[in-house]
């Protein structure tokens, strides 16, 4: 990615396109969630009912799309925002750097709960 | 080519144009992006306590049973209301026709929101609400 026009050698348009699709896939994620998360309060938050999820491969499955996707579609749109501004090259490369490095940070803390039960 | 700075500052900008239902979508949807993003990190954060073991997890969990969190998590369910609804929005007018009826969209999605961030505020303090009344009687 070129920095010193980074707000234009690209049109930014298979960005554009996930976003959406990430979102929609987001909307019934998040649907689903809320409902497990709060149906109970035993279903969302006890330890068992927990690890018993993440032991399930299925679940496994859905949480790390869930993870993957989720903080994909949320860096992405902070970039966007960024990408709002007329940052000098340093700033651009700083703050895209500071999105990346964390954005995998997490991404990696979350994987790793998940895969270890 | 060289690009003119401008005189206002971004914020100054955003806020001399004239909004309509649009304009203040697109701002509601960056704000609530913005925070649900930094609550995902933080999402993320507290969950891998889960491979610390029970004891540990159940302790967090007792802390955000408390009714500073139980306030927090409830506002934390409107500004994923207002990203989720106006998002189909968003997907509606860049994938279907919804520019055709995207205000009455907006008016109606927003509704549905209100209505289910009060559903929830039910379900998240349905206990203290049974206790008060439980005192009433």
């Amino acid at each position: 990615m070129s920095f010193k026009h980074y707000g234009s050698r690209k049109s930014g348009s298979i960005g554009w396109l996930l976003q959406r699709i990430t979102g929609i896939f987001l909307i019934f994620a998040m649907v689903g969630h809320y409902i497990l998360m709060h149906y109970t309060p035993e279903t969302g938050h006890s330890y068992e009912q927990s690890v018993a999820r993440f032991s399930s491969v299925y679940w496994k499955m859905f949480y790390l799309t869930f993870i993957s996707l989720g903080l994909w579609h949320g860096l992405n749109g902070v970039w966007s925002i960024l990408r709002d501004f007329k940052m000098k090259p340093w700033l651009a490369i700083t703050l895209y750097g500071i999105i990346v490095i964390s954005g995998f940070a997490f991404w990696v803390l979350g994987v790793s709960t998940a895969l270890k039960f | 080519m060289k690009v003119e700075k401008t005189h206002e500052g971004y914020f100054k900008l955003v806020a001399s144009y004239r909004k309509e239902t649009g304009g203040w979508a697109w701002i509601i949807h960056r704000i609530s992006g913005l925070a649900l993003t930094a609550y995902l990190y933080v999402h993320i954060y507290a969950l891998s306590n889960l491979t610390k073991g029970k004891e540990a997890f159940d302790a967090e969990m007792a802390l955000f049973q408390k009714p500073l969190f139980k306030f927090l998590e409830w506002l934390l369910f409107a500004f994923v209301l207002a990203h989720t609804l106006n998002g189909i929005r968003i997907v509606l007018v860049d994938f279907g026709r919804g520019s055709y009826y995207q205000k009455k969209a907006f008016a109606y999605l927003m509704i549905i929101g209100v209505i289910a961030f009060l559903v929830m505020g039910y379900f998240i303090f349905s206990h203290e609400i049974s206790q008060i009344f439980a005192g009433l009687i």
